[in-house]
């Protein structure tokens, strides 16, 4: 209440003061009067003393008119607005009921809403962390005819990215960095290692950032070269958690894949995580340069995060222009950059990401809503001020003007929003804190979302707009009063009935319009979660988890050492009781991400476009088994198939299809690597020179994720190829019963054999795909809600205006059934009403929705954005749901009694 | 809130002042005592206004925008004035206020029309 005093002192000392001024003004204006009228006096002959007295006498009474005058002015705005709103507090105060049930429809919209928009205002409108941040690029590959598109680009190569530093004229600075799990433990020496993202990055990372640390030094130049790079930069948050902001960590070791890095800087925790292309580092270490990093060969090798920071005045489009210019030349000087071309994005746009077209279908799904909920208040109102209409009717004969009642009447609307806008900022910011505790991972964005003051501005401007979308028509239809009807005692409103029914029944079928929109759009988003969840992987989905390991360099640089290790390590797995098999293999549904370059007889190229590739994977023998994946042709790999053994490979269907359409693969050899084509030189590609033979043909299983078909898919053995045998790889365990319960013996199986060698991210291959959903999920689960929400107010709109109809002309019913009618034609009378009203609103919102189709096409999977089934099923539920609305208020005809109804009047 | 209530005491049917002011900057700004002689002058000295009621209107009228007012050196002395100005509004009303004054007219004297017979 302090509050509104003071505002209240306020408003009256602003009015005192400019009554001061103005009675001032006034007494200076009857002064000079009064002096021209002396002077006139003395001019026609009074003398000059008894002049003055004179000219009072003929002017009359001026403090009279001086308080004439004040009256005219005092009723300043602010004045009379205040004392607008608080007749519009009593006046709520007085049906406590409206004022509840408008205020919470109010909440409800404008709480969506703030939700909304805060997560629109952290992800695309809040400036990032650094210093002038409109600066901030990043520089993508884009290849024509390959999976990247400018929607959805690749990193450029660390050769990319000096040439582009060297020959442009556009930027401060460049840098490409990169991020890897790597095994981190504290301490000197080896511990309990986990797998942390590492992030490699040279000084200029942090420079082009402008991040200074808040102890130490940056990494210097020379400590990009291999072998010096064994110095380490922490975040703020990990110094806290493992080393109690000791200022003495400079100069600690931590030890990273098995070597020992020394701590040389803190850095802050400005760095949010979607800067970094893999998940959130807290250490960063330098980008080890070797030699062979600037060979030609490496032009090749992209997928490089790249950072730049632009000169001042030179804006993005002016930095593309001039890099196109240098991809092009990088193009026809080199042959392997042949349709690489090159994207400049602002780093403040990468961070919504794939979210963008989500925010928006939210964003969308919100303003449907507060339409809804304002179209119900307006309902409200109309028949609030119906009912008020003697109210205003004697208010209007004691001397209210119209624009006065109007004025009254939107002052209670404003304060509704406002109250309502206030509840729903509440809301707003619980809700919020409730999703980004539901949600940390999948999301990394979300976590920054939050209010600000441009959400608190959205909040108000939305408040201020919704009373006046709500409020305007409702009293100015309100205030069209007829006076000498309004006062008849018992004088059914004439106007009332007709006119202001039109207005109400026009407000349902927007309404109608609007929900049947939103149950659309939660339907197809609901039915693609469905197909996409219940995919058929292609392999047998339950009871499998799934943990990565990495075998460091530096205790594993034989191959035969990994080879050893991991067929030990599934060996052991298969051992533990409640496993009934394991796979140690780098490929598994729902994604694969390796693809190889081919060279299979019967397919010359001489383009590097035309080059067969296809998903590539290293396993052991026991893949198949343990995923159940079904053998088509041929046979499986066996025992027999060891490292001395001729290679042998699994294709898939797919595989065949497109490579050996007419011919039997089984016996054909292929070659793992590209052809030798110009400017593709063959050691640059991990690959390996040895030919495979193709021994069996697999089902499909997915591989290039949830929502693509199957591409085609070769699997060979590591045993047999040392040089694609590296240290990244996964373990498949099937279980008998709950996967998670053999966890912890299988990593204690995994210490037994190394205990540097940590088992990461262990997970059951349903919770993959769950996670890999997630965002879809989230989106979905919102927008049935909101759709729920929307169908909520549109029930109870069309409840409303069927009831007041019902109420209105209760008497004419009653006369019908006097007449004959039977209770079935009455209550049909109002159902059709009703109905009337969803059909033409469900009509309407079906044309929205086609309309609004290109909001959740991209969100949609195995469905079309105009799938006839729920284009035909969502207005038949709308229908339903609304004859349920109106029958319950048309029952009550039933209970007419003509005799008594007719009496009454 | 009422808006009207200036008592009106002008001994002229309602509107009829306002007319009047209106009427008289039609000619270029005038201060109070200004207006005031006009009146009188030309209706030849028949509509005696009050000043009582003159200042009320004049504050009335530009509260309602329909004229403005600025303090302003008066050219033959060495002494400012609240002079008043027409604005476009005022002019909008004028013309209005001079219909409704004829049909009013009109009324009357049909009213007053000698019945036949008489």
């Amino acid at each position: 209440m302090s509050v509104w005093n003071w505002l209240r002192s306020r408003i009256a000392r602003v009015a005192i003061w400019r009554r001061r001024d103005r009675d001032a003004e006034v007494e200076r204006e009857l002064e000079a009067h009064l002096e021209l009228e002396s002077e006139e006096q003395r001019d026609s002959g009074v003398p000059p003393e008894e002049a003055r007295p004179a000219a009072r006498r003929a002017f009359g009474n001026t403090t009279r008119v001086q308080e004439d005058v004040r009256e005219i002015w005092s009723a300043i705005w602010l004045e009379r607005f205040a004392h607008d709103v608080r007749y519009a507090a009593r006046s709520l105060r007085k049906s406590p009921g409206f004022a509840a049930v408008a205020i919470l429809t109010l909440a409800l919209g404008i709480g969506a809403n703030t939700a909304i928009f805060s997560a629109i205002d952290a992800l695309m409108l809040r400036p990032l962390p650094f210093t002038a941040a409109d600066q901030l690029v990043r520089i993508y590959s884009i290849q024509k005819g390959m999976f990247n598109t400018f929607a959805n680009p690749d990193g450029p190569s660390a050769l990319d990215v000096r040439d582009f530093a060297q020959r442009s004229r556009s930027f401060q600075n460049m840098v490409a960095y990169d991020t890897w799990a790597k095994n981190v433990s504290f301490g000197e020496s080896a511990g309990r290692p986990e797998q942390m993202e590492v992030g490699l990055v040279p000084a200029a990372y942090f420079e082009i950032l402008g991040i200074r640390p808040i102890i130490g030094r940056l990494f210097s130049e020379d400590e990009n070269e291999e072998g010096k790079n064994y110095v380490a930069a922490i975040s703020a948050q990990l110094w806290r958690n493992r080393f109690d902001d000791d200022p003495s960590v400079l100069g600690r070791k931590i030890r990273i894949n098995g070597e020992a890095y020394s701590i040389v800087a803190v850095m802050p925790n400005v760095i949010p995580a979607w800067v970094e292309p893999g998940r959130h580092s807290e250490i960063w270490t330098p980008f080890p340069y070797s030699p062979d990093m600037w060979a030609e060969s490496g032009r090749g090798e992209r997928g490089y995060a790249a950072l730049a920071r632009l000169k001042p005045g030179v804006s993005v489009e002016q930095a593309q222009a001039d890099l196109s210019v240098i991809a092009a030349a990088l193009a026809a000087e080199h042959p392997v950059d042949d349709g690489v071309g090159v994207a400049v994005k602002r780093l403040a746009d990468s961070r919504v990401g794939a979210l963008r077209p989500m925010l928006y279908l939210l964003m969308g799904a919100v303003s449907l809503i507060l339409l809804i909920a304002c179209v119900n208040l307006a309902n409200l109102l109309l028949a609030r001020n119906l009912a008020r209409q003697r109210e205003l009717a004697v208010r209007a004969a004691l001397g209210a003007g119209r624009s006065g009642l109007v004025r009254q009447l939107l002052a209670e609307t404003l304060l509704l929003s406002l109250i309502g806008g206030a509840v729903g900022f509440g809301c707003a910011q619980i809700g919020l804190t409730a999703l980004a505790r539901m949600h940390p991972e999948n999301l990394p964005q979300l976590r920054s979302v939050g209010i600000d003051w441009r959400v608190l501005t959205f909040t108000l401007l939305v408040s201020l707009v919704t009373s006046l979308l709500f409020g305007l028509a409702p009293a100015f239809m309100g205030t069209r009063l007829n006076l000498v009807d309004a006062l008849k005692q018992g004088g059914r409103s004439g106007m009332s009935g007709r006119s202001s029914q039109r207005v109400r029944s026009l407000l349902v079928i927007t309404e109608m319009a609007m929900c049947l929109m939103l149950v659309v759009g939660a339907s197809l988003l609901i039915r693609s979660i469905i197909r996409l969840e219940g995919q058929n992987l292609g392999i047998r989905q339950d009871h499998l988890l799934r943990g990565r390991i990495y075998l460091p360099p530096v205790r594993y640089s034989n191959p035969g050492v990994r080879t050893r290790f991991c067929d030990d390590f599934g060996t052991r797995v298969r051992a533990v009781p409640g496993v009934t098999g394991a796979t140690v293999t780098t490929v598994y549904p729902p994604n694969n991400g390796w693809t190889q370059m081919l060279v299979i007889p019967g397919h010359p190229v001489t383009r590097l476009q035309d080059v067969p590739s296809a998903q590539f994977g290293v396993v052991d023998q026991h893949f198949l088994r343990t995923l159940g994946i079904p053998l088509l042709r041929g046979r499986d790999f066996a025992e027999p198939d060891n490292a001395t053994s001729p290679p042998v490979a699994l294709i898939s269907k797919e595989f065949k299809r497109r490579y050996f359409a007419t011919e039997d693969p089984i016996g054909r050899k292929i070659h793992i690597g590209p052809p030798q084509l110009p400017g593709i030189a063959v050691e640059e590609n991990i690959t390996d020179d040895v030919d495979v033979t193709i021994i069996g043909i697999i089902d499909d299983f997915k591989n290039a994720g949830l929502a693509h078909a199957p591409q085609p898919q070769i699997t060979v053995l590591y045993s047999q190829h040392p040089l694609v045998n590296g240290g990244f790889k996964d373990i498949l365990v099937r279980t008998a019963s709950e996967p998670h319960a053999v966890e912890s013996e299988i990593r204690s199986q995994l210490r037994a054999l190394d205990s540097d060698v940590p088992l990461a991210e262990v997970q059951t291959i349903d919770e993959l795909v769950e996670r890999s959903t997630g965002g879809r999920r989230f989106t979905t689960v919102l927008l049935a809600s909101f759709a729920v929400a929307g169908l909520a107010l549109a029930v109870v709109g069309i409840y409303g205006v069927v009831s007041s109809l019902v109420a209105q002309r209760k008497q004419e019913m009653a006369v019908r059934m006097a007449l004959g009618a039977s209770h079935g034609n009455v209550l049909w009378l109002v159902l059709k009403h009703g109905l009337k009203m969803a059909v033409i609103g469900a009509a309407i919102g079906l044309c929205g929705a086609g309309a609004a189709q290109k909001f959740t096409a991209g969100l949609l999977y195995g469905i079309s954005p105009l799938d006839p089934l729920t284009f035909a099923g969502a207005p038949v539920f709308l229908l339903a749901v609304a004859a349920i609305a109106c029958a319950i208020p048309g029952a009550r005809v039933l209970q007419i009694d003509p005799a008594q109804a007719l009496r009454q009047d | 809130m009422p808006t009207n209530k200036t008592p009106n005491r002008t001994g002229l049917l309602q509107g009829t002042l306002d007319m009047l002011i209106l009427r008289t900057l039609l000619f270029g700004p005038a201060h109070g005592h200004q207006i005031a002689k006009h009146i009188q002058r030309t209706t030849d000295e028949v509509l005696q206004v009050e000043h009582g009621s003159l200042y009320p209107a004049l504050h009335r009228m530009e509260r309602k925008g329909w004229i403005v007012a600025k303090w302003e050196m008066a050219k033959d002395r060495n002494r400012e004035f609240k002079y008043y100005r027409l604005t476009p509004g005022g002019k909008k009303q004028l013309v209005r206020e001079r219909s409704r004054w004829k049909q009013l007219a009109a009324a009357v004297a049909t009213m007053l029309r000698p019945v036949r017979g008489d």
